[in-house]
């Protein structure tokens, strides 16, 4: 008994707390409707949640190197229209290459405006958000983006096929999460993300290229936006101009729902997507339980307020 | 300061749950559920649509749930997986894009289930039903009303829709097709593009001048037409050349009562959201229904306009 109870007190609760609200979410919906845990609905939660799930990673390094990045969702529709427009005239692999390029060219663009320019982040990525947006709406026409014939067969299947039982589009954000933690947590690299969004005139005094290290997480963040982008293409089926509109709201919601700092130098990649499953499992539970759309904005506008409430008692304490 | 965050999750967790408490939510597992996905849930067309649909199921002993995407295709995905996953035995939805949201019909035909769309139809094979405006008909009763005015005989302008949209290439076929019946009605002129005042302005006045004696100008939706109605009054020839609109929309309600665009015709979102009701009840009932269903349209001009504008005015809840 005492075994336990020591075991317990190990157990560090608050570094789980966004695990722990993810559970109880969980229960509480469960008890409240029995077609929660049903295998259909379960699936489904893991699909939804794929796509943010990649995003908020990238999210997560931009906030841990203690920045911020609006122009996400703008650049999941360029990355998503410029993936299909590339696909329609030379393949599949062009397409998926061009598109997460765009995205990471989006992010080197904001990266060297915020850490070369020294420009807010807020506004960096404010501007290029709006920015994106109108060149997305310049190349496509404004017009949805699928062909003649629509998208190539094999594509449209990646957003609905599984491989081992499991959907494409949740093995990207998993194993991208695998390899992209291993780079966090065990390589110098990370270690300087850390340092840089921690205490950047430390890092700079013991010899870390700051600037370089927070353009990286932009670039970090917008490569994966492209990857988001072309998941979405092919759950669309096409590439949509106005796909990922609040996107960016969502991403870093989720982001501060995993228990990372807006101040920077704390977060976990893995804790992100928990914050996203959150978000997710939030706006299933209200359709299932039937909840009016419009008291579903207020749910999930008082989560976020709450959750960076605790961002904001947590850094003061 | 790790204390201190655990509680606040909780409240995080616990706010939504406390508001949860207050919203409106129905559960009958007994009764049968249809399942409802509208693009918008701001916008006065669809909240029409809405109410008549909430009527028709009420009147029917369905119980409806909603859910809402405001114009993000993915969202419109997820909410018709939730209502899938919800047990719903039915669904209606006016898709976002005739491609971008065919995901949601394969899931509803994945789970052996109608899905109904309705207004905006969808190329999915997957598609049970459209219930759909008579596009043809609707260009018939416009150049039907015109010929009427005109007795049968002048010169007619035609500002046709973008090139290439379905819709407006059934209401110009209809239109011309009418038109031909009558030997001295000559179209005189046609261009087709963006549906805003700008081009209907613009046109208007080229066509005005090259063609002074011209007696009629058909407007493929209301926004040209209030354009056409501009190039009309200020080349002062108001009464001696119609201007003929298409959708109801207020602003040009209000130009028909004033005189300056003679007719428009009506869409009425309450009768095509109790229509869609009424189409799932009898395809669940096993009742044969058509692939295509069409709603009924009504003409306003001088005649009738005061009563459609009184049933606008203050919406009775």
């Amino acid at each position: 008994m005492t075994k336990v109870v020591g075991a317990a007190r190990r157990i560090n609760w608050a570094g789980q707390a966004p695990l722990i609200t993810l559970l109880v979410l969980c229960i509480v919906t469960s008890l409240l409707t029995s077609r929660f845990l049903s295998p259909i609905n379960l699936t489904n939660i893991f699909v939804q949640s794929s796509i943010m799930a990649v995003i908020a990673v990238g999210m997560t390094f931009v906030i841990i190197g203690g920045g911020f990045d609006l122009s996400v969702g703008s650049t999941v529709a360029l990355s998503g229209c410029i993936a299909a427009m590339a696909m329609l005239k030379f393949g599949i692999f062009a397409g998926v290459v061009s598109g997460i390029a765009a995205g990471a060219a989006v992010g080197l663009a904001n990266g060297l405006i915020v850490a070369a320019l020294k420009v807010n982040p807020f506004i960096a990525t404010l501007g290029s958000m709006v920015l994106v947006r109108g060149v997305v709406y310049i190349i496509t026409g404004g017009a949805p983006v699928s062909g003649d014939d629509g998208l190539p067969g094999a594509f449209v299947a990646f957003g609905n096929a599984r491989l081992f039982g499991i959907h494409y589009l949740v093995w990207v954000p998993l194993v991208l999460l695998i390899v992209l933690s291993v780079v966090m947590q065990l390589t110098p690299y990370g270690r300087r993300v850390y340092a840089t969004g921690g205490n950047r005139e430390a890092a700079y005094l013991s010899g870390v290229a700051v600037e370089r290290v927070i353009a990286s997480t932009y670039v970090w963040c917008g490569a994966l936006a492209g990857v988001a982008g072309v998941m979405l293409a092919a759950r669309l089926q096409s590439g949509q101009p106005t796909a990922g509109e609040f996107y960016e709201l969502t991403a870093i919601a989720a982001v501060v729902l995993g228990g990372a700092s807006l101040y920077g130098g704390e977060g976990t990649l893995y804790k992100s997507v928990i914050g996203v499953f959150i978000m997710i499992v939030l706006g299933n539970g209200l359709n299932l339980l039937n909840v009016d759309s419009y008291w579903q904005r207020v749910a999930v506008g008082a989560v976020v307020i709450a959750a960076a409430a605790a961002d904001r008692l947590r850094s003061r304490a | 300061m790790s204390k201190a965050r655990l509680p606040l999750l909780a409240a995080a967790l616990l706010l939504p749950a406390a508001l949860l408490s207050f919203a409106p939510v129905t559960r009958a597992e007994d009764k049968i559920t249809i399942g409802v996905s509208l693009p918008q849930d701001d916008n006065p067309f669809y909240i029409g649509m809405l109410k008549g649909i909430r009527a028709r199921a009420g009147e029917l002993g369905f119980d409806v749930a909603t859910v809402s995407s405001n114009e993000d295709k993915l969202k419109q995905i997820n909410g018709v997986q939730d209502l899938i996953a919800k047990g719903v035995k039915g669904i209606l939805i006016s898709p976002i894009d005739a491609v971008g949201v065919n995901a949601a019909y394969d899931a509803a035909a994945a789970a052996k289930i109608p899905i109904i769309s309705l207004g905006r139809g969808s190329t999915s094979p997957n598609q049970t039903i459209h219930v759909a405006m008579d596009e043809v008909q609707v260009g018939r009763d416009i150049a039907e009303w015109t010929a009427k005015k005109l007795n049968g005989k002048g010169k007619v302008a035609m500002l046709l829709g973008p090139s290439g949209a379905p819709t407006f290439r059934n209401l110009a076929q209809g239109y011309t097709e009418t038109m031909a019946k009558y030997p001295d009605i000559q179209i005189v002129f046609k261009t087709d593009g963006p549906l805003t005042r700008e081009r209907g302005l613009k046109n208007s006045e080229d066509a005005l001048v090259a063609n002074p004696d011209l007696k009629a100008i058909y407007a493929a939706n209301d926004d040209l037409a209030l354009g056409a109605m501009q190039a009309v009054l200020a080349a002062s020839k108001q009464g001696q050349t119609l201007v003929t609109g298409m959708n109801g929309v207020p602003p040009a309600l209000h130009a028909v009562k004033d005189g300056n665009i003679a007719m428009t015709v009506e869409l009425n979102p309450v009768l095509w959201g109790r229509l869609g009701v009424d189409v799932l009840a009898s395809y669940l009932k096993g009742d044969k229904v058509e692939q295509k269903v069409f709603i009924k349209h009504v003409v306003i001009d001088s005649s009738n306009v005061d009563e459609e504008l009184a049933k606008m005015a203050p919406p009775k809840s």
